[in-house]
């Protein structure tokens, strides 16, 4: 919680809290361009897929990629994971730490966002989205930030661009793949959920049905807890186990 | 106390081949002693403060900090050692007051005892005036100054600094030298690394210098330095006979 603490107030600079205001309008600036298209507020399910993937996905996707990928790559070039991993947390509490920031951080910037998306009214029924989406605005955070830890601990100097190939490649690609394969992915859980919240399924062609899980809610959010903590415990045994000589530093 | 027995570290170069950046050193710093780590750049200082601090794992050896053996009990260690590396890495944006804080809570501080401990870092560190200010607005000496109370901030027994005086002129290098020697009277162990051998050769009660990785010469000043006539004297001639052989 410390190192949580003292990442968020790290974070609370004029640039950040501007790209964070931006990511926070960026979801209503997109349903009002596209009411504005369409004549009149969007329908309710319309709203519901629009959301999905400005909220959970693209505004949760980036808030998470710029907080999380730093974790190591960052404290090594500023000279400053040294004062943090020596304290008695050690490694495991800096990338904890910085995970529970960044998930508290984006969490946050992205539940703004669709409270405001939600309010500007350009949905029909748009409050009942609200508590459903902050479930998946939590889930995605929680999962996506901990498979993003993994590329920052393994290859920290390319850890945001080989997190985004990880986002397009597991997410995107496999988490598409019906085969096991995509139980894996943050992706599958998410989509389960919205389509049981939404109550689509019936309506659903057979073949948009196998892009979802058979499985309660319940087992969908314990896989992405599950999913998160196995992520992190990898992140932090790689973590512990590498070796940063002084010549890796700035 | 701190413990250095046959302190071995191997890193894997880039090439294939094994790099020896530390090759068994050994070396004792005792409770209220202030002991002065030498070496030429690349000679295996900062990889071996950074082992004592748990930073690094050491391929063979033993290193103990306050008894606690750093690959055995690393957090008993951490607990026991404040450590002030060569850049300061302190946060602009947030003040000396807050860095202060954060790192206390980041030792299970909270409350009372952590206000109280701070600021009465702040007091001796003479960092009162500016102790609110955001650190990037704060001299080089007044930085290094907050990275020495982030490493003294859970009072640790041991201290290492690499470096600590790079970035200070003379008269920032004479005050924390002065201050370093004030926590060695109140029975600290202290070992640093330094280049800049005038402003520690009256300070330190005892000197390891390492070359290659290996310890090349130690002593107690006046057996170090007495012969030579200087403390740089004695460096040079270590190293001369270490290239020597």
């Amino acid at each position: 919680m410390a190192v949580a603490s003292f990442q968020i107030n790290r974070l609370l600079t004029p640039p950040r809290l501007a790209l964070a205001a931006i990511g926070a309008a960026f979801p209503t600036a997109v349903l009002l361009a596209a009411t504005k298209a369409r004549g009149g507020a969007l329908d309710t399910d319309l709203g519901a897929i629009l959301l999905y993937f400005l909220v959970p996905e693209a505004v949760c996707m980036l808030g998470l990629l710029v907080t999380i990928c730093p974790v190591v790559a960052d404290e090594l070039e500023r000279g400053t994971w040294v004062h943090i991993a020596v304290r008695p947390g050690g490694r495991r509490a800096l990338l904890l730490g910085t995970w529970l920031a960044a998930v508290l951080w984006t969490g946050v910037v992205a539940l703004v966002g669709l409270l405001l998306a939600v309010l500007a009214g350009v949905i029909e029924n748009g409050l009942i989205l609200l508590g459903p989406f902050s479930v998946l605005v939590c889930l995605s955070c929680i999962g996506r930030a901990a498979l993003f830890s993994l590329p920052a601990v393994i290859i920290p100097k390319r850890a945001l661009v080989a997190s985004v190939g990880v986002a397009l490649v597991v997410e995107y690609l496999a988490g598409l793949i019906p085969a096991v394969v995509n139980q894996l992915t943050v992706s599958l859980r998410l989509r389960t959920l919205l389509v049981r919240f939404m109550d689509w399924r019936r309506n659903m062609p057979i073949q948009l049905q196998l892009l979802v899980d058979d499985r309660p809610p319940w087992a969908q959010v314990a896989a992405v807890l599950i999913l998160a903590v196995v992520f992190l415990t990898i992140a932090v045994a790689i973590l512990e186990w590498r070796q940063f000589p002084p010549s890796e530093e700035s | 106390m701190i413990e250095v027995v046959d302190l071995v570290k191997h890193y894997r170069a880039s090439s294939g081949g094994i790099v020896r950046a530390v090759d068994g050193v050994s070396f004792v710093v005792n409770p209220g002693e202030m002991v002065g780590l030498l070496g030429a750049n690349g000679a295996g200082k900062t990889t071996t403060l950074r082992m004592l601090a748990t930073l690094l794992s050491p391929t063979s050896g033993t290193a103990r900090v306050g008894g606690c053996d750093v690959a055995i009990d690393p957090v008993g260690a951490r607990r026991r050692l404040g450590y002030v590396s060569a850049t300061t890495g302190v946060p602009d944006r947030l003040s000396a007051r807050e860095i202060l804080r954060s790192f206390g809570a980041l030792h299970g501080l909270r409350g009372y005892a952590l206000e109280a401990r701070v600021d009465r870092l702040i007091d001796v560190l003479d960092l009162g005036k500016c102790a609110d200010r955001p650190a990037g607005r704060l001299s080089s000496g007044q930085r290094q100054r907050v990275s020495v109370g982030r490493a003294l901030v859970h009072d640790p027994p041991s201290l290492v600094l690499d470096e600590p005086t790079n970035a200070l002129d003379v008269l920032g290098a004479r005050d924390l030298l002065a201050f370093l020697a004030d926590l060695r009277s109140s029975g600290r162990a202290i070992l640093l690394s330094s280049h800049r051998l005038h402003e520690i050769e009256n300070r330190c009660d005892r000197f390891v210098v390492i070359h290659g990785g290996r310890v090349v010469a130690k002593g107690t000043r006046e057996a170090f330095v007495g012969e030579a006539g200087g403390l740089e004297e004695a460096f040079f001639a270590a190293i001369a006979g270490a290239r020597a052989e």
